[in-house]
């Protein structure tokens, strides 16, 4: 016992010992480069000179004033010089430094008074002279979080996020009835729609992060935010099949569990979208596009209610509305950030992470489908499903278009 | 861009300005609080209402520091009386030199003797002016000025390479307000960057006693996007806003004006609540009485201006594009 345990330090030690080794040798030869200076690269040629564009990330509209966000995307230091309002050098004051580091951000405070609804541009000029401007559609005023946008943004993350999926939900004592081969269509439907959802999420994180400054940027970011909510799941759905002892297949209310999980986070990015944009003007939330976003949402509802009718056991009220809850909250929670704050790579990090969740549980419908459902992944039930909830998606997704 | 946006381009849309944790958010308050000797108190709304572009006078201006080699550039040399044959020597010196055009903002500038515009260089007609210059910049670089001198002395074909010297050498005539500007190809390349100046004949008859001040319109394009990020005369943005020219209202105010603004077809001089006497190149008795004056790249004139009231007067480009950009300042008018 004892001399094991002996045993098993000195090779730990000895372990440790040797894994410091490269790291100590990459310290010195950083080093040793970081001391040569420029004289490694200047073998080839001089360094071509910094781009010195600001990144504007937010332009904000009070009354009387205008605040723009800016940060320094590269890594030497980036020193704010002039502002410009429509072309024309304004006066400001700084909420941060003037100099950024790399990633740095600082705050640009106009006084200006902004015409509501015309197009303005704000630029911003470092102080080696380089200009970047950037254009507003529209100016109009940022709402401020007060208790009324607070419950504005809430009641439109309810609106396109918890009452659609709770009317979708309505649909389990019809599904209830159905045939297995019709209940397995609409399975194979749950699974469609997810899948859509994924592509979109993915497309979204990478749309997304390809307008990141270079150094945050980077589709590793996206297979960061899709794997972390992957592996999450899939320990989830494994803990969820142990505990049924149902032989690594979720069913059931667990399955519509992580149905609701994986929909829950692709809706915090869709309230994320929706809050942001139309916080900063740049979308119109009218009734007819908060209607087509309820109609998209509805098809959610289902996809979580079928797993419950196949499972065949009795849901709890409670649980249904702990469902819709899971499924749709995180849309208010995402209107809230959107509306108020801003982070774009928390924003690839949740579309990223909507994809990877929405995949995994694509993957726990298909098992389900195949172990369980009469002619396992091959009937035309199962193949007609899955292309009616990809097309029911593209379609009601045609609403907000 | 159509109304109808799609789902998928109203989201990529959001993509710049998608949102964040309040970590994000507390980490970047923090470094503000830490890092800024320049953040500013916020929420002084009275504070904020000053600072309205009406009020871009004295402090509220933001241009750069007071600076003797700018202040030299306003005021010409004494005119001297007329005496033919007499030598005027002058020196300029091509270097190369970062400037401040704007408050904190640099440019790397071509300039004679350091300064853009470089010196004024003034003469009496029948002057032998003599002009000794040495390229100590980076481009081979030339003077050519404006006025009447032998084809070997136009700045055109003895291009001075960089380490090299030329002199010129030529009577002075005819009078009026002239200008000198580099020669050298890419020509836009040369005088944007700075390479240009006034250059004042004195008449045989001496105009009669002024105040005399040398306006030179330019412009910098700080980003080489061929349009200018900047305007002014004599050099940085809004100098004369932040300090007032100070002027007498007993005494006629002379103005050797020149558009020396590169990229912009034109450039125009307008003075506020006053009108003065504008004499096209100032080679000539013959006047406009107006307030406002266009002038076209290298056009230039003398302005008189007797002043009937005392307090700030603005002057700027009556192109509102270039007066919001720098190229508007004020005289003071004293008793």
């Amino acid at each position: 016992m004892e001399s094991g345990s002996i045993a098993a330090t000195g090779f730990l030690g000895r372990f440790r010992l040797w894994s410091l080794i490269p790291l100590a040798l990459l310290a010195a030869v950083v080093l040793a480069f970081a001391a040569g200076g420029d004289s490694l690269t200047g073998l080839v040629r001089d360094n071509p000179p910094a781009a010195d564009q600001f990144d504007i990330r937010r332009v904000e509209f009070h009354p009387g004033k205008i605040e723009i966000r800016v940060t320094n995307p590269q890594p030497d230091d980036l020193t704010i010089g002039t502002v410009t309002v429509d072309d024309a050098i304004v006066s400001y004051e700084l909420d941060g430094p003037a100099t950024l580091g790399r990633l740095r951000s600082s705050t640009i405070v106009v006084p200006f008074e902004w015409v509501k609804d015309e197009p303005i541009s704000v630029g911003v000029t470092s102080s080696t002279g380089i200009q970047t401007t950037t254009d507003i559609t529209a100016a109009v005023e940022t709402p401020t979080a007060s208790a009324r946008s607070f419950l504005g943004y809430g009641l439109i993350g309810l609106m396109v996020g918890v009452i659609p999926i709770a009317l979708g939900l309505l649909w389990l004592p019809s599904l209830r009835r159905a045939a297995p081969q019709w209940l397995a269509a609409f399975m194979a439907l749950t699974g469609g729609l997810l899948a859509f959802l994924a592509l979109e999420a993915l497309g979204e994180a990478l749309d997304l992060q390809a307008a990141l400054p270079g150094a945050l940027g980077g589709p590793g970011l996206v297979l960061l935010g899709a794997s972390i909510s992957y592996l999450t799941l899939t320990f989830i759905s494994h803990r969820f099949s142990a505990a049924e002892g149902s032989g690594g297949v979720v069913s059931g209310v667990a399955l519509a569990t992580l149905v609701a999980i994986g929909i829950g986070l692709h809706n915090f990015g869709e309230g994320l979208a929706i809050g942001s944009s139309f916080a900063l003007g740049e979308l119109a939330l009218g009734a007819f596009l908060i209607v087509g976003f309820m109609v998209h949402n509805v098809t959610e509802g289902l996809g979580i209610a079928t797993p419950i009718a196949e499972g065949g056991r009795v849901a709890s009220l409670a649980r249904l509305a702990t469902l819709a809850i899971v499924a749709g909250a995180p849309a208010i929670l995402g209107a809230w950030l959107g509306g108020f704050l801003t982070s774009d790579v928390l924003g690839v990090v949740f579309f990223a992470a909507a994809a990877g969740a929405a995949l995994e549980v694509v993957v726990e419908v298909g098992r389900y489908v195949a172990r369980r459902a009469p002619g396992g992944l091959t009937s035309g039930y199962v193949m007609g499903g899955f292309l009616t909830g990809v097309t029911v998606m593209y379609a009601t997704g045609l609403l907000v278009g | 861009m159509t109304k109808k946006l799609s789902r998928k381009h109203f989201l990529a849309g959001a993509a710049p300005i998608v949102v964040a944790a309040p970590i994000a958010r507390l980490g970047w308050q923090q470094n503000a609080e830490a890092a800024a000797p320049s953040a500013t108190h916020l929420g002084h709304d009275d504070h904020h209402a000053k600072m309205g572009h009406a009020a871009m006078v004295g402090e509220m201006a933001p241009s750069i520091d007071r600076s003797v080699a700018i202040d030299k550039l306003l005021v010409p040399p004494k005119a001297l009386p007329h005496q033919p044959g007499r030598v005027r020597a002058h020196e300029l010196v091509a270097v190369d030199k970062v400037i401040e055009v704007a408050k904190g903002v640099t440019f790397p500038a071509w300039t004679y003797n350091g300064t853009a515009p470089g010196p004024v260089i003034r003469a009496t007609e029948d002057d032998v002016l003599r002009v000794k210059f040495t390229n100590r910049g980076s481009h081979p670089h030339t003077i050519h000025f404006h006025g009447i001198h032998p084809s070997s002395m136009d700045g055109v074909f003895e291009i001075v390479e960089p380490g090299g010297s030329f002199a010129y050498e030529f009577n002075a005539r005819p009078y009026g307000m002239h200008l000198y500007h580099c020669h050298a190809t890419p020509l836009k390349k040369h005088i944007h960057k700075g390479l240009y100046g006034a250059f004042i004949v004195d008449p045989k008859q001496p105009r009669k006693p002024a105040q005399e001040l040398v306006m030179v319109m330019n412009g910098f394009d700080t980003d080489g996007d061929g349009e200018n990020n900047f305007y002014a005369v004599n050099g940085p943005a809004f100098y004369y806003a932040r300090y007032p020219i100070v002027v007498q209202r007993s005494q006629t105010v002379r103005i050797y004006l020149a558009n020396l603004t590169e990229f912009d077809p034109i450039n125009s001089f307008h003075l506020h609540g006053e009108f003065f006497r504008y004499y096209p190149t100032g080679s000539s008795d013959q006047f406009e009485y107006t307030d406002t004056v266009m002038l076209c790249q290298g056009q230039r004139g003398i302005i008189e201006i007797d002043f009937h009231n005392k307090g700030l007067f603005m002057f700027h480009a009556h192109q509102s594009e270039f007066a919001e950009l720098g190229w508007m300042g004020y005289f003071n008018v004293v008793d």
